[in-house]
């Protein structure tokens, strides 16, 4: 499978980067090609512009080359792999904006002119998954909300073909979580996308 | 007197996002709030939370250049947002001013020995939250509401205790008549006047 990878942390050196290192490991052991997107790396503009707003609806809604090559990769992948820390219960700003900018009309999905509805543009993606850190503890998550969660599983979901399978792997309470912990959450990262078939 | 900041994020001037935040501010005015605007595509607002960010996180205070963002966000008392929902939730530019104005010291404390943050925004008794939707009200629902949730979930618990939330929104818009979008900005300006 074809496994695109986006990873939005703006440190390189955080525990996010190195969540999403033993992902791609697992992956490639588990004889998978992989596209990494590292937003911050790569200095992906964070919002939507103006003329992309004005070019939203129109034939063009992709003016920046990074965009357009990013929108090329999750057109092919088998699967869309996500690792970011959860902030204010939410995906990272320039992961939101990953959303907005490259799954736009033509990738994402696209409106159907005779019932003007909405469809689905990500029909062969078979696999989607957060990997994702947490500030709070599980309870809490669960209690209140888990609104970055619910972005990719359910809205992001709706953009795909009924079949795809969303996987959520996540490290609760990091501020307390011990460094053995940590490790073996990176390690059950790894195992689990070496066996993702 | 009401102290109304009113944080406002769409890229077009054109927009229908635009035409509602007009009717925020001229109900907020007519109910005799003072108001300041945060436009912040205008304003040309750097929403990315940057390596810097996350190296002083656990230092207070916004990075320097946003002194103004946290300044009008400890002044207010009414919180009003008002901006497109995209991908169920806020837009990049405004979930970019949570991450980074709403930060240590401004929303938040974490004081020595305690597990569990410490609310700063005592001083925001109400959020409301103007918004426009373009799928309708249960491919919302499906979806999960993220955008509401952050809002009357997330937001709320950094300020005052007994705070209120309020949710106007428009749903369908994509395919809305001209008069349900008139109604809707009446709605919005005659619910601004009368906030108290």
């Amino acid at each position: 499978m074809l496994v695109a990878v986006v990873v939005a942390h703006p440190s390189a050196h955080s525990y996010c980067h190195a969540l999403a290192g033993r992902a791609v490991a697992g992956l490639r052991a588990g004889g998978h090609d992989v596209e990494v997107l590292d937003l911050y790396g790569e200095h992906f503009t964070v919002a939507m512009t103006t003329q992309e707003r004005e070019a939203y609806h129109g034939d063009t809604p992709i003016l920046d080359p990074l965009v357009a090559r990013h929108a090329d990769i999750v057109k092919r992948a088998d699967a869309l792999v996500f690792v970011y820390p959860t902030w204010w219960s939410g995906l990272p700003a320039i992961l939101k904006g990953w959303l907005e900018r490259v799954m736009v009309p033509g990738v994402g999905f696209r409106f159907d002119e005779r019932s003007g509805k909405v469809r689905p543009g990500l029909g062969q993606v078979r696999h989607l998954i957060g990997i994702s850190t947490y500030g709070s503890p599980r309870s809490s998550v669960r209690l209140i909300n888990d609104n970055g969660r619910r972005t990719i599983a359910r809205a992001l979901r709706m953009s795909c073909g009924w079949r795809v399978r969303t996987h959520w792997l996540a490290l609760y309470a990091i501020d307390t979580a011990t460094p053995t912990e940590r490790h073996e959450f990176a390690a059950r990262v790894e195992r689990q996308m070496a066996g993702l078939r | 007197m009401t102290r109304a900041l009113v944080v406002y994020c769409h890229p077009l001037e054109t927009s229908f996002v635009a035409a509602a935040r007009d009717r925020v501010l001229a109900g907020l005015r007519a109910g005799g709030a003072e108001v300041r605007l945060n436009d912040l595509y205008a304003e040309t607002f750097d929403p990315g939370f940057t390596a810097a960010d996350h190296a002083n996180h656990l230092a207070a205070g916004v990075d320097p250049s946003l002194d103004r963002y946290a300044a009008d966000l400890t002044w207010c008392d009414t919180l009003v947002l008002v901006y497109p929902t995209w991908w169920s939730g806020q837009p990049a530019m405004l979930k970019g001013w949570i991450d980074r104005v709403w930060v240590n010291g401004v929303a938040w404390s974490l004081p020595d020995g305690a597990n569990r943050l410490r609310p700063e925004l005592r001083n925001v008794r109400r959020i409301v939250a103007v918004t426009t939707h373009g799928s309708p009200k249960w491919i919302n629902v499906v979806e999960g509401e993220s955008g509401k949730r952050t809002v009357t979930r997330s937001l709320r618990t950094m300020c005052h205790p007994f705070i209120r939330t309020t949710w106007l929104a428009l749903y369908g818009i994509d395919s809305a008549s001209e008069t349900k979008r008139t109604t809707f900005l009446d709605r919005v300006e005659r619910r601004l006047s009368r906030l108290a």
